[in-house]
């Protein structure tokens, strides 16, 4: 496993620089009005479909939830992308059983409630008009192991062109209650409901 | 109403234009081969979720139908950009007496086995992420006037990242064997049916 070796000043910069690019490649980056608890640590469980999702990460991360991010990768693509390693990227390889110490890593780093980390529950990119989350066993052990405060929030991207020949990506962001008080069958109900509320959403979203 | 207007220079500067920004703006665009008649014009029905959508079906008529190419637009888009007139749009104004002008133009178009025309019955932009598809009726005015001249080809887009920074359109046609609907609800029903299995087939889609 790779554990992340954040350096904030290179992070501060990334966040910056990915911000540029982010706004001149899209539209609009729409964030539905969302705030996190106070004192907690951020567990952000974010859907899976594109190229953008981890970026999109630290882009909540910085801009809208306050926190340091660290996000969850699969080791070969961060072996190919160290880089990210400086940001907060660390790794999981889901085929050994070096997993659980990837696991127990992300718990503790949700111990201090200065930290957001980034974990895509699905394991896999699939497509964005799917209806159902399946969430991954690996998030039961993840959430077990931490022992601070820390709230767990949804994050459904959605990607929509309408008018403009560049997309608009919007967040959709739901609260799925405090790590230790929530069961994993409940989360991932919650999270499946969530994402229904999201599409819905969407299909009335302004524009 | 505005007419497209014939100059072939234009022309090819716009051909050339969408076939450059497609090029540049997509990783790939799929879409699923499907027999045309020869012997017949073709009525091109679409959801619509973007701007891009004329493009991209511009776009599969180079690869596939080899039609002329003609696009009924607001009247509002038409005026905003006047050049498409040159690619072969041609205007409507709803909820004014020149829709039966646009109409009878549009089935004319189609008594020319070298023509096709698009249209979209949504008549607005909807998300990409709407699950049910509704119809304007003025689009069954046109398949009753030019009964038997056409084909009638369904097409649902959906447009994914995936691993790639530059999205994937995915086009999936299919070809409404008998086209003699007798009212805009059989129609759309038909349409919604081939949109339902578009989407459950884009669904099925990980990498």
């Amino acid at each position: 496993m790779i554990p992340a070796r954040r350096v904030k000043l290179f992070s501060n910069w990334f966040a910056r620089y990915m911000r540029f690019r982010m706004r001149s490649y899209f539209k609009r980056l729409v964030v539905m009005p969302f705030k996190p608890k106070e004192g907690h640590s951020v567990l952000l469980l974010c859907n899976h479909f594109s190229w953008w999702d981890g970026l999109w990460g630290n882009y909540l991360a910085y801009w809208h939830l306050d926190r340091k991010l660290y996000i969850m990768m699969q080791e070969d693509h961060l072996r190919k992308r160290m880089l990210l390693n400086l940001f907060g990227g660390f790794s999981i390889d889901r085929t050994s059983r070096e997993m659980i110490k990837s696991l127990q890593y992300a718990a503790n780093l949700l111990n201090d409630n200065e930290n957001l980390v980034v974990v895509f529950p699905q394991g896999q990119l699939i497509s964005n008009h799917t209806t159902e989350i399946i969430v991954e066993k690996g998030i039961e052990r993840l959430i077990k192991n931490i022992k601070g405060p820390c709230q767990i929030v949804y994050s459904c991207a959605l990607i929509d062109y309408f008018e403009s020949l560049k997309p608009s990506v919007f967040f959709h962001l739901y609260d799925c209650g405090v790590a230790g008080e929530v069961s994993f069958d409940e989360l991932t109900e919650r999270i499946n409901s969530f994402h229904q509320q999201a599409l819905k959403a969407q299909v009335d979203v302004e524009h | 109403m505005i007419y497209p207007k014939k100059n072939n220079i234009i022309r090819l500067g716009f051909h050339l234009y969408v076939r450059f920004i497609v090029a540049r703006n997509f990783n790939a665009i799929n879409f699923n081969t499907i027999e045309i008649d020869q012997d017949k014009s073709i009525l091109l029905i679409a959801n619509h979720s973007g701007f891009w959508d004329g493009f991209l079906l511009y776009w599969l008529r180079c690869k596939l139908l080899k039609k002329k190419f003609h696009i009924m637009l607001l009247e509002e888009t038409s005026k905003r950009i006047p050049a498409l007139k040159y690619g072969g749009a041609f205007s409507i104004q709803k909820k004014s007496r020149d829709v039966i002008d646009s109409l009878n133009y549009a089935a004319r178009l189609l008594k020319d086995q070298g023509n096709m025309v698009l249209i979209f019955p949504q008549g607005k932009l909807y998300s990409n992420y709407v699950t049910d598809i509704a119809f304007e009726k003025g689009v069954m005015n046109i398949m009753k006037q030019a009964a038997g001249d056409f084909q009638l080809i369904f097409s649902a887009t959906f447009i994914e990242n995936f691993v790639h920074q530059k999205p994937t359109a995915y086009m999936y046609l299919r070809s409404a064997g008998q086209n003699n609907f007798d009212t805009i609800s059989d129609l759309q029903q038909a349409y919604q049916q081939h949109y339902n299995n578009a989407r459950q087939q884009q669904t099925q889609i990980t990498v």
